[in-house]
C-alpha cells in the first residue's frame, strides 16, 4: 500500500516554481508522482508536519535543506565516464580551441574541482589518452582538488571497486588499472602520478588562486548548493582561475544563470559549455 | 605514457608592485581593479573606497566585483551603498544592484521596508523581488501592506508573485481587495487568481 | 516534445506568473512556448533550440533584457536574426530607448493584455493568419 501523502496540484506547482528558480531544473506535471516521492522523504526527513510545513523550512535555508532537495533530484553517485558527452565535447572541441594559440610541447592545465575521490580527474586522463589525437603533442597537466581531505587521500590511492567501472569497458580497465585482490583495481602508477591532487575550498580566494590558471575546468554539481553570497565568489574565483578564452563545464542540471554573469554563453556539440572572454587586445 | 610529468609548481601569482589595493582600485588595469576590488572588503575604509570606485567604473565585471565586495561586507551601510543604482537609467546597473542585495539578506531586509514605500515605482518592484528572501510571514505581512495602498499596478504584480510563493490566509482580502482596486487589468486578476489558488492549498 | 510545425516563442521574463500569463495567451493562439527566467538561460535557450520569436523583459536577474538582446545580436545568423519584443514597465521610458539600440523590433508596456500580445506575436514571426 503506498503512503505517499498526496500533495495538491497548486503545491507541486509553488515546489516546482521554486526549484526552477533556484536551480534551473524544470519538473512538468509528467513528474508529478516522481517528485511527490521524493518530497516524502524530505517531508519525513525533517518531521515537517505537512507539505506547507515542510515548504516553509525549505525556504527558510536551515541547514541547507536545498540541498538535500536537489540531492534527492539528482543522481549524486560518482563513477568512470560520468557524463561522458563533455569528455568528447572536451577533446572534440574545447581543446582545438584552446591549442589555437599554442605552439606542441606548450602546457594545457585542466582542472576537476570537486574532484571527490578521482573518477573525474582520472576519467579525463584516460579519455584524452584514448580520444585524443593531440594528446601526445601538448604537456597535460590535470589537477583535481576538493574540500575534503580524506577524499582527495583516496584519489591520490586511486582504488576503486566495480561500481565506480561499471562504464568502461575491460579492455580500458586491463590497460589502465590493476587489480587488486579483493575485487578492486588500482590505476596504473604512471596515470595515478600524472595527476595532481590538492585541498581546496572553492570559496577562498586564498585557497583557488595558488591553483593557477586553466585551459578547462570541470566544476559539477557543487556550485548550485552555494548561497547567493558564496556562488558569487566562487564564480569570480573560477574565473581567475580560467586563462582568458579558457572554458568551464557545469553539471548537466546546473547552469551558470543561476549562478553569475562573468561567463560567456557557447555552445559546442550540442552541450552549453562558459567561457571566460578573450582578451580584446589583438 | 604521454601524460606522465613532472607536475609543476602552481603558477606564481605576480608579484605586488609596491602599489597599495586601494590605489589599484582606482589607477589599474582592468585586471587590477578586478583583484583589488576582490580584496578591499579586508580593509578599514572598504565602503568608502568601495563607493568612491563603483561611481567612476566603466567595466562591467569590475562593478560586479565591487557588488560582491559590498555584498560580503553585509552591512546596512553597505546595503545602503547599492540603493542608488537601483534606480539607475541602465538595466544593467539594476540588475547588478538587485542581485548584491539578494545576495545579503540580512541587510537587505532593515532596508526594505523604506525601499517598499519608495516614491520610484520601479524600485517599489524591484523591492518585492528582495522581499522573497525574508521568512514567508515577514514577507507577507510587509507585500500585504504594499498592496494595501498601492496605486502602480505592476508594483502590485510584483508583489503578487512573491506573494503566492509566501502568502498565508491573511493574505486573501487583500488580495481580493486588490483584485477590485484593479478592475481593467486582467494580468492581474490572472495573477490575483494564481495566487489565491496556492495559497488556500495550505 | 516539442512542434516545429507550430512558430516557436520563447519568453523570457523572471516572474513566474508572467511567463504563465503569456504562455496561455500564446499557446490559444497556436503558438510553441518555451521559457527561461533570465538573459542568460534565454541565451543557452536560443543556442540550443531554433526560435520565432523572442519575447523578453526588461528587469531581470544575472542578465537583464537589453544585456540579452546586445549579445544575440552579435551571435551569428541565424540566432542574431530572431525578432525579439521587449516588454518593460511604464516608468522605464529610458528602456525603450535602450531596447531600440540594442535591436529590439518591437515595445511593449507592461501589464500586456493577452490579445496584444498574441498580435504582435504573431506579426513579428511572420505567422499566417
Amino acid at each position: 500500500m503506498d503512503d505517499t501523502p498526496q500533495i495538491t496540484e497548486d503545491e507541486f506547482r509553488r515546489l516546482a516554481d521554486f526549484l526552477y528558480r533556484r536551480t534551473g531544473m524544470v519538473f512538468t506535471e509528467t513528474k508529478r508522482y516522481y517528485v511527490e516521492r521524493r518530497i516524502s522523504e524530505r517531508i519525513v526527513a525533517t518531521s515537517s508536519q505537512s507539505f506547507a510545513g515542510y515548504f516553509a523550512y525549505l525556504r527558510s535555508e536551515i541547514r541547507n535543506e536545498v540541498e538535500h532537495l536537489i540531492n534527492a533530484f539528482t543522481v549524486n553517485e560518482t563513477y568512470f565516464y560520468r557524463e561522458d558527452h563533455q569528455l568528447a565535447c572536451l577533446s572534440s572541441d574545447l581543446l582545438k580551441e584552446r591549442i589555437s594559440g599554442k605552439r606542441p610541447g606548450d602546457t594545457i592545465r585542466i582542472w576537476s574541482v570537486p574532484c571527490s575521490t578521482g573518477e573525474e580527474p582520472y576519467s579525463i586522463a584516460i579519455w584524452l589518452l584514448e580520444n585524443w589525437k593531440d594528446v601526445d603533442a601538448y604537456d597535460i597537466e590535470i589537477v583535481g582538488s576538493d574540500i575534503d581531505t580524506r577524499v582527495i587521500e583516496a584519489a591520490v590511492e586511486g582504488t576503486f571497486g566495480k561500481r565506480a567501472l561499471m562504464k568502461l569497458s575491460s579492455e580500458l580497465i586491463e590497460r589502465y588499472f590493476h587489480e587488486l585482490d579483493n575485487e578492486r583495481w588500482q590505476i596504473l602508477d604512471d596515470l595515478r602520478q600524472s595527476v595532481r591532487f590538492s585541498r581546496v575550498n572553492l570559496i577562498e580566494t586564498k585557497e583557488t588562486r595558488p591553483q593557477g590558471r586553466f585551459d578547462v575546468i570541470f566544476c559539477r554539481n557543487v556550485l548550485i548548493y552555494f548561497d547567493d553570497e558564496s556562488r558569487r565568489v566562487a564564480a569570480e574565483n573560477l574565473y581567475d582561475n580560467l586563462l582568458p578564452g579558457g572554458f568551464i563545464c557545469l553539471g548537466h542540471t546546473e547552469s551558470m544563470s543561476r549562478i553569475s554573469p562573468l561567463f560567456e554563453v557557447c555552445r559546442y556539440s550540442g552541450a552549453i559549455v562558459y567561457r571566460r572572454p578573450k582578451e580584446l587586445r589583438a | 605514457m604521454p601524460l606522465v610529468r613532472k607536475p609543476s609548481s602552481p603558477t606564481e601569482t605576480p608579484a605586488s608592485d609596491g602599489r597599495t589595493v586601494s590605489e589599484q582600485l582606482i589607477s589599474g588595469s582592468d585586471d587590477e581593479r578586478w583583484a583589488a576590488a576582490r580584496s578591499t572588503y579586508l580593509l578599514q575604509d572598504a565602503l568608502p573606497l568601495l563607493t568612491a570606485a563603483l561611481s567612476k567604473e566603466p567595466v562591467a565585471r569590475v562593478r560586479e566585483a565591487i557588488f560582491t565586495a559590498l555584498a560580503k561586507i553585509g552591512s546596512a551601510e553597505s546595503a545602503a551603498v547599492t540603493i542608488p543604482y537601483l534606480r539607475s537609467d541602465d538595466a544593467a546597473q539594476r540588475t547588478l544592484a538587485l542581485d548584491a542585495l539578494r545576495a545579503m539578506p540580512e541587510a537587505s531586509a532593515q532596508l526594505l521596508p523604506g525601499l517598499l514605500k519608495d516614491v520610484d515605482a520601479d524600485v517599489r518592484l524591484l523591492a518585492c523581488e528582495i522581499a522573497r528572501a525574508l521568512p514567508a510571514n515577514d514577507a507577507s505581512r510587509l507585500l500585504a501592506e504594499l498592496i494595501g495602498s498601492e496605486q502602480n499596478a505592476n508594483v502590485c504584480a510584483a508583489a503578487i508573485e512573491v506573494l503566492a510563493e509566501t502568502g498565508d490566509a491573511e493574505s486573501l482580502p487583500i488580495l481580493d481587495r486588490c483584485a477590485a482596486r484593479f478592475p481593467e487589468e486582467p494580468f492581474l486578476a490572472f495573477a490575483i487568481q494564481i495566487a489565491r489558488d496556492r495559497i488556500g492549498s495550505r | 516534445m516539442s512542434d516545429y510545425s507550430k512558430k516557436r516563442i520563447l519568453v523570457v521574463d523572471d516572474a513566474a506568473l508572467v511567463r504563465t500569463y503569456y504562455r496561455s495567451a500564446l499557446e490559444a493562439h497556436g503558438f510553441a512556448v518555451e521559457e527561461a527566467l533570465n538573459g542568460l538561460e534565454g541565451l543557452e535557450k536560443v543556442l540550443l533550440q531554433p526560435f520565432d520569436l523572442v519575447i523578453v523583459d526588461v528587469n531581470m536577474p544575472q542578465m537583464d533584457g537589453v544585456t540579452f538582446l546586445h549579445t544575440l545580436r552579435a551571435k551569428e545568423l541565424p540566432i542574431s536574426g530572431i525578432p525579439a519584443l521587449v516588454t518593460s514597465t511604464e516608468a522605464g521610458i529610458q528602456d525603450m530607448a535602450a531596447a531600440r539600440r540594442a535591436g529590439a523590433n518591437f515595445y511593449l508596456v507592461k501589464p500586456i493584455k493577452q490579445e496584444t500580445l498574441a498580435e504582435y506575436a504573431a506579426i513579428l514571426c511572420g505567422a499566417a493568419r
